[in-house]
């Protein structure tokens, strides 16, 4: 059974509370392991970190700013020979939706894995938030700013494209899940009860968070809604679609910070669309003119054909983009279509499999 | 002006609609010579990249044909395939490609004449389009849908 308890806080130290609570998982032993970004470069910047030395949480931060990479993708790194090891890993929602698909598409595994969600008040691009701390004065910089972020104090930096039409910011399933929206200050942890008690944690009533968490909802969604509907009408043909890609380079990056691109190889990095160069010429020679490179975007399409029924919208896509394509708008856009059309909600549960194994025989 | 001759692309699977191609041949079944058409071992290693690569160079229309469900030799290949295509489609719809470019068709080996109407059918679907004017990788660019059928129609087939 599912309880809430209240994290104990002493002098106002968020962060210094939640780096023992997270300790405490390590020494009374309920992971071995424990995946969770800590800051680097002097607080620059994050990274998630496989830590196993309780010691070495004095810079976690599981509410992290940032997110440089997918969790998902780490996990499923570190689980995908199925290891035995009790981890522990400190997931974003969209993270922890990315890793139940990966889960259900058997490229990672959740045996032996504790899921440690947090509520997520968005994150910045890497770039936003390094120059932030480097204008910022004084000590414990990652404290002031979750502290601003909680207080909605305006940050000279905003959200990420993704985190801005975010509607999914608390986790959908995680084993222990640390809350904090519906609170000025404070944080409330949701865990099984047994596992409460060999943490010697008490029960406590939750604050009723569904006032904000509806508030922050309503918001999310009519940006979504905005940014959707101006998207539609903005691509109402396959040209104006293409002009949204217009200047991709074919870096393969987006593909390379998706989580759940999971192939080692894709095929767009194999010569398998690169014909002997005679063959541009002749169609140069039939065309007129020739638009190099000639795939970008067959590319992409092919990207939404492989990943957009579980694209969870972290937005790893857009924040890779050296051109920042408005690469989270295009999935999450062609994405919701398609999983309401299928009715499915990705990374929701792991017992609901993907619709490309389930759709029942459908008249053709 | 000569009747526009749509090119179909036609992915076949190995053991039912590439022996009922086969069998439409040996059976003298006629059919419009516009499809080409390419022998796979099953629709369910069919990733729809091939499919829209096709589209997107011109191809006026592409035909996927497998077992009937049930039939698959590989057991559920056809399965798969068919849920791609939903999905493929559902994609196409919402970028603004023709979905109805796409056919995914469960022919037997058994049934040469389901292959000749089938293109038949098709031919007379695609002709009723016109040609696909997504021509090339370049004309998709093109600020205005600019992209002629080149040089189509070509000089009237001998029949």
């Amino acid at each position: 059974m599912k309880i809430d308890t209240v994290l104990t806080v002493e002098d106002g130290n968020t962060l210094g509370a939640l780096r023992s609570f997270l300790g405490k998982l390590l020494t009374e032993g309920v992971v071995d392991y424990l995946l969770v970004p800590l800051e680097i470069s002097h607080g620059r910047t994050l990274a998630q970190t496989l830590v196993k030395d309780p010691a070495r949480l004095d810079r976690a931060n599981p509410f992290s700013p940032v997110m440089p990479e997918s969790g998902a993708a780490i996990v499923a790194q570190l689980t995908i020979d199925h290891p035995g090891k009790k981890l522990g890993a400190v997931l974003k929602p969209c993270e922890i939706r990315a890793l139940v698909e990966l889960v259900k598409l058997g490229q990672a595994s959740l045996e032996n894995v504790i899921i440690i969600g947090t509520d997520c008040l968005g994150t910045f691009e890497v770039e936003d938030y390094a120059k932030l701390i480097d204008e910022m004065k004084g000590a414990e910089k990652g404290a002031k700013v979750l502290a601003d972020m909680r207080q909605g104090t305006k940050l000279p930096i905003s959200l990420r494209p993704a985190c801005k039409m975010c509607n999914a910011f608390t986790p959908f399933t995680s084993n222990i899940t640390l809350e904090l929206f519906g609170m000025k200050d404070g944080v409330f942890i949701s865990l099984d009860d047994k596992l409460a008690k060999k943490l010697k944690l008490e029960a406590k009533e939750a604050p009723d968070r569904k006032k904000a968490l509806d508030q922050l909802l309503e918001s999310r969604n009519k940006t979504r809604e905005q940014v959707f509907s101006e998207f539609r009408e903005r691509t109402k043909t396959i040209v104006d679609f293409a002009n949204c890609l217009d200047t991709c380079i074919m870096c393969y990056a987006c593909s390379s910070a998706c989580p759940l691109c999971y192939c080692r190889v894709c095929f767009f990095r194999t010569d398998t669309f690169e014909p002997e160069s005679e063959r541009y010429y002749r169609w140069a020679d039939r065309e007129g003119a020739l638009r190099m490179p000639t795939e970008i975007l067959l590319y992409h399409l092919t990207r939404l054909n492989h990943v957009a029924i579980s694209c969870c919208g972290c937005g790893m896509c857009e924040s890779a983009c050296p051109r920042k394509l408005p690469l989270t708008t295009i999935f999450q856009t062609v994405g919701e279509g398609l999983q309401k059309a299928l009715n499915y909600v990705p990374g929701r549960s792991v017992d609901e499999e993907i619709p490309l194994a389930t759709i029942p025989e459908v008249k053709v | 002006m000569a009747e526009f001759e749509p090119k179909i692309l036609a992915f076949l699977c190995n053991w039912c609609a590439y022996r009922g191609a086969d069998l439409a041949g040996t059976s003298r079944f006629h059919y419009p010579p516009n499809v080409r058409a390419i022998r796979l071992m099953c629709t369910g290693s069919l990733d729809p990249v091939y499919v829209l690569k096709a589209l997107l160079d011109g191809a006026d229309g592409v035909l996927i044909g497998g077992c009937h469900p049930g039939n698959c030799h590989y057991q559920d290949g056809n399965y798969k395939a068919m849920r791609r295509v939903e999905v493929l489609k559902n994609i196409l719809r919402q970028v603004g490609i023709d979905e109805e470019r796409v056919w995914l068709r469960w022919i037997d080996a058994s049934e040469g004449g389901l292959f000749s109407e089938t293109i038949k059918q098709m031919v007379d679907a695609l002709r009723a389009k016109g040609p696909n004017l997504m021509r090339k990788p370049s004309q998709v660019w093109q600020e205005t849908v600019g992209c002629k059928p080149e040089k189509e129609p070509k000089k009237e087939r001998v029949k």
